[in-house]
């Protein structure tokens, strides 16, 4: 089921928007329902994060950065380490 | 930071990773998605992991931020013709070479051999994190 909104964009943002969802071959509503998806699986992804922190302990400040290092060489095409830290 | 990869795929071994409580799988985890990436899990692996993992709650919480890719009858026979050739019973292991392969992503998973030889076949470079 589809519900119809009316929604207000800036400008720019309009104008990045119609490029975009011409550019993916869809339609300029669906691109903005695409992103709202992905916008609230990052939150809802978010949230297990923090369930799996309040159980198991905060990552901390080096295992935070550890990830994004992790990240990056996996994004840049180098594969990573094999995984060698602490289990809760 | 130069990315020749899209994205990630979770294979069984993250997903077995994040419900043992392995960090790390957590940390990248929460890096992609603070970065906006939401990593790809085929539905092969999400049956694979409850079949195999007691912390289905875990494994929950880690799905929550990811895309789960459903197999359609044309995916699922390239898949299985895949697996052929590449000359493995674990078809798990092959949707998961084949996700990485045509969404160029990078994979995190346990190591195989199936994984690698799988992703070969397809022209793809496995970029993987061995969990």
């Amino acid at each position: 089921m589809v519900v119809k909104r009316s929604v207000s964009l800036g400008d720019d943002v309009a104008a990045a928007v119609e490029v975009a969802s011409r550019e993916d071959g869809v339609s300029f509503s669906a691109w903005l329902s695409s992103a709202a998806e992905r916008q609230l699986r990052v939150r809802q992804g978010l949230r297990g994060v923090a369930a799996f922190e309040a159980e198991a302990g905060s990552l901390t400040e080096e295992e935070i950065a550890a990830g994004e290092a992790l990240l990056a060489r996996l994004l840049s095409g180098a594969s990573g380490m094999v995984s060698r830290v602490r289990r809760r | 930071m130069a990315v020749t990869r899209a994205g990630l795929v979770y294979g069984v071994g993250a997903l077995r990773a994040a419900a043992r409580g392995d960090r790390m799988v957590w940390a990248v985890h929460r890096a992609a998605l603070a970065h906006g990436i939401v990593p790809v899990v085929p539905v092969s692996v999400i049956a694979e992991g409850f079949r195999t993992e007691a912390r289905g709650d875990r494994i929950q919480d880690l799905l929550d931020g990811s895309e789960i890719e459903v197999m359609g009858a044309d995916r699922a026979r390239r898949v299985g013709e895949l697996a052929v050739k590449a000359s493995t019973t674990d078809l798990v292991a092959a949707s998961v070479a084949e996700t990485a392969a045509r969404r160029n992503c990078a994979v995190v998973a346990s190591r195989q051999n199936a994984l690698g030889t799988a992703a070969g076949l397809l022209g793809h470079k496995l970029v993987l994190h061995a969990v």
